[in-house]
């Protein structure tokens, strides 16, 4: 049993409640370092904050093409990666899209069926020109834009874990609002427990997984959602086929993987794919491994999770495709 | 719920890191030590899930905690636990007193010891437990300014 003390910071950032521990000497320097680089991301990667690379990316579509950070271009060429791999089910231009939802939900309805066509004609991430060479990132059509909602945090996550490393730490978490990435094990080499969240039950955990030095997301449809007054829940992940909030029977999927960017991003891809497609789309990431579960809190969990993932009670299954 | 407890220390010291592992430890024991056994799943599972991450289970002082568990809205739950931390771990789970009698109720023994087997019934971290609102995160602070030392 390790005597080290962890050190915990909790701060709101990203529009959510950012957490890090950190266990080991150097963990105070490493707490603000980790706070000054989520807020330099931020700045980079935001579409509300004016003067960051994917808010000029945005003001230009349909104009020209924006010159944007290295750093940028990476995480815009992952994103269309991921996004081609998932054929569309995450795509990182669906902000026109998910802004009448986001206005559908302050106002709790639904919104029409030709805003949802309009908004969805913008969305199509192949039309992302990136030039390497210029370092320029263009949308060819006003109206499109970029959010990178959907992977920021893991972005952060990364990078976050990356500052820990160069201040020497070799034991921590990172948790960007249900967002958790992992580096090292705790001290002493047990793996850290990681729950999943309830997906019905707030403040209950539905499992647990064990994990060291890999990241570990998870999509739900009771985040960021709205219940009309007939008590239709509406939530955030949005199906680009149709325009509206996916409904293919799965509530919760989490994705445990190396790279935080790959399981934010592969957590929603998979959400939105449903599960057999989504097991699918899963096997073309072999170091990712996710756990699934439906309408009915059926839990499906990917081969390479046997053994690792405790239920709290619900009945798993095990993914044979 | 409400809890009462109270704490003794061999070292003689009070720290509030004792108080809250002894709440956090009864609480979850209290609610499996006093069931029925039609319920005694349902509890287990309850009790599993139960996100008790605000208690730093690789931080545990070594003395001797008695807490109480005040039983619910009709008091059937009411029990008291000592609770032996050695060496850092949980080490002995002893029930000293329960509302209810031996009738139709379930020994707490394996409970016990799968606590003390286990030594895991928090977790470090929750996934997907995002929170949006700013309003929550005081809340939040809360909690972990509890479990720092």
């Amino acid at each position: 049993m390790s005597t080290q003390a962890i050190r915990r910071s909790v701060r709101y950032g990203m529009s959510t409640v950012i957490t890090h521990g950190v266990y080991g000497t150097g963990a105070e320097q490493a707490l603000a370092a980790a706070e000054k680089e989520t807020d330099r991301l931020e700045r980079l990667l935001s579409r509300f904050l004016p003067g960051s690379d994917v808010w000029r990316i945005n003001q230009n579509a349909g104009r020209e093409p924006v010159s944007v950070e290295s750093e940028t271009m990476e995480i815009l060429k992952k994103a269309v990666w991921l996004a081609e791999l998932s054929r569309g089910a995450f795509d990182i231009t669906i902000a026109p899209l998910s802004d009448i939802w986001r206005a559908a939900g302050q106002d709790k309805a639904v919104p029409d069926g030709a805003a949802i066509r309009r908004a969805l004609s913008f969305v199509d991430y192949s039309n992302l020109k990136l030039d390497q060479h210029a370092m320029t990132a263009f949308l060819p059509r006003a109206g499109q834009a970029v959010d990178l909602g959907g992977i920021a945090k893991g972005v952060a996550a990364g990078r976050v874990l990356d500052v820990f490393r160069a201040y020497g730490v070799a034991s921590a978490y990172t948790d960007f609002g249900g967002n958790v990435a992992t580096l090292g094990t705790k001290p002493g080499g047990a793996p850290w427990t990681v729950g999943i969240r309830h997906p019905r039950c707030e403040g209950s955990i539905i499992g647990t997984l064990s994990v060291a030095d890999r990241s570990v997301v998870t999509s739900g449809d009771y985040q960021r959602c709205f219940l009309t007054p007939a008590g239709q829940r509406y939530h955030h992940i949005l199906d680009v086929k149709t325009g509206y909030p996916t409904d293919n029977g799965l509530i919760s999927v989490t994705v445990i993987s190396a790279c935080p960017l790959t399981a934010d991003a592969l957590s929603t891809a998979l959400f939105a794919a449903g599960l057999e497609k989504g097991a699918r789309l899963l096997k073309k990431i072999p170091e990712a491994h996710a756990v699934f579960i439906d309408t009915r809190l059926n839990v499906f969990i990917s081969q390479g999770l046997i053994g690792n993932f405790q239920s709290a009670g619900q009945p798993v299954k095990i993914l044979s495709f | 719920m409400k809890i009462r407890s109270n704490t003794v220390n061999k070292e003689g010291k009070k720290r509030k890191m004792g108080w809250i592992i002894a709440l956090s430890i009864v609480m979850v024991l209290g609610i499996g030590a006093s069931v029925g056994l039609s319920r005694v799943f349902k509890e287990h599972r309850e009790i599993k899930s139960l996100p008790l991450n605000r208690v730093d289970f690789s931080r545990l002082k070594d003395g001797v905690y008695i807490g109480a568990y005040e039983g619910g809205m009709y008091k059937w739950r009411e029990n008291k636990v000592q609770v032996t931390v050695s060496g850092g771990k949980v080490a002995d789970i002893k029930l000293l007193k329960a509302s209810f009698n031996s009738t139709g109720t379930t020994d707490p023994a394996p409970l016990y010891e799968r606590v003390i087997d286990r030594q895991s019934l928090l977790v470090d971290v929750i996934s997907g437990a995002t929170v949006t609102s700013k309003g929550y995160l005081q809340a939040v602070e809360n909690a972990l300014l509890q479990a720092a030392e």
